[in-house]
């Protein structure tokens, strides 16, 4: 099945950044360059385990009793294997990278959370924390796909060593949430404070549904992101694609405070109210925090 | 720097944004890449100017501030 959705390139290969890059007179982007050696260890472990995304097939298959019951122990694994919440959807052109082909029917989405507690030690400590997630997100997409292959059904990780899927529509279609303001997916209970894995396969699965809790409806009216966006990326204007609300974050205005400096910013999920029901102490410390300093928070 | 839509226009008139892009060639590229899949035979595409922008909504000195 061949891919239909246009993926931005990360780092130096985001034409966006590099020509901001060198319009500075840099050859790296300051975020980069300062990258300290903890998520330095972090990244390297990705890439070490890129080359495992995918492997042989054993040629006789593990007969499965019934797609609801694979469902459900493939979800179990996973939650084994360290994932807070899994969801399949059948695979869709619209899920996967333009001009890439990914050949398989489903797609597991298998995400870890992040500790938002983090967000009171400051931007290094949230960005690492990232990283982290990410990595246990690829050490899970992987082995995961692996049990898989081990049934006998082709089976391939998509992580940050290495993916041909999109995380956003697939997210939507497994039921984790809505698309919000700030451009990443809210879960009703995680808010968007979690990194993908993913496996697609050929396992017979059963699908889940998405799961609408009114998201898209309170961005429209809640604006804390855009308002504590030290950029002003974030536009009040929405466009549609695939009957979903989009609001297009403007990199131009996104990357000095993200890329052009030595710290990430990641404000714009921190803020977000969807915060609340998970770590309700916590986000109320952080947006007095925000508050102090002339940024605007929620009502309520 | 510029900023442009894609547009994917379908059969039933039903519009579909495909992203942001920040320069013509870029979404071009992209056009001619969808333009080439045998499922969007049907479908029209338009590049249009995307909106140069909301209003500042931050006060400057705010935006310096960056993460406080």
């Amino acid at each position: 099945m061949r891919g239909t959705t246009p993926r931005r390139e990360q780092g130096m290969a985001d034409p966006v950044l590099a020509e901001m890059v060198h319009a500075l007179g840099l050859k790296e982007a300051p975020h980069y360059a300062a990258i300290k050696p903890t998520i330095q260890a972090y990244r390297r472990r990705w890439v070490e385990l890129a080359p495992y995304r995918d492997g042989p097939v054993p040629a006789e298959r593990t007969p499965t009793v019934d797609a609801a019951a694979t469902t459900k122990l493939i979800k179990e694994k996973a939650m084994e294997l360290g994932a807070n919440m899994v969801g399949v959807c059948r695979l869709q052109p619209h899920m996967i990278d333009l001009g890439e082909d990914v050949a398989h029917e489903f797609v597991i989405a298998c995400c870890v959370a992040e500790d938002y507690e983090k967000v009171m030690q400051g931007a290094d400590a949230v960005e690492e924390e990232a990283m982290r997630t990410y990595v246990r997100c690829t050490e899970i997409a992987n082995e995961l796909a692996a049990h898989i292959r081990s049934l006998g059904y082709p089976a391939r990780a998509h992580h940050n060593g290495g993916s041909e899927v999109q995380a956003i529509p697939i997210f939507y279609q497994v039921g984790f949430g809505e698309l919000g303001r700030h451009g990443s997916l809210i879960h009703e209970k995680y808010g968007a404070s979690f990194r993908p894995g993913f496996v697609t396969t050929d396992l017979p699965l059963v699908e889940d549904k998405p799961h609408e809790f009114g998201v898209q409806d309170f961005c429209m009216n809640c604006n804390v992101c855009q308002l504590n966006c030290p950029g002003d990326a974030i536009p009040k204007e929405y466009v549609v694609t695939h009957g979903i609300k989009r609001w297009l974050i403007d990199l131009e205005k996104c990357y000095p405070y993200s890329r052009l400096r030595d710290q990430y910013c990641h404000l714009c999920v921190d803020v977000c109210p969807y915060n609340v029901k998970s770590h309700p102490e916590t986000y109320k410390a952080f947006m007095k925090e925000r508050k102090q300093v002339g940024y605007k928070t929620p009502k309520s | 720097m510029e900023k442009l839509y894609v547009n994917e226009i379908r059969p039933t008139g039903e519009v579909s944004t495909i992203g942001l892009f920040y320069s013509r060639g870029e979404a071009e590229d992209i056009v001619a890449q969808l333009r080439s899949l045998p499922e969007k035979a049907d479908c029209r595409y338009e590049i249009v100017e995307a909106a140069t922008g909301s209003p500042s909504t931050n006060p400057p000195k705010m935006r310096e501030s960056g993460r406080a």
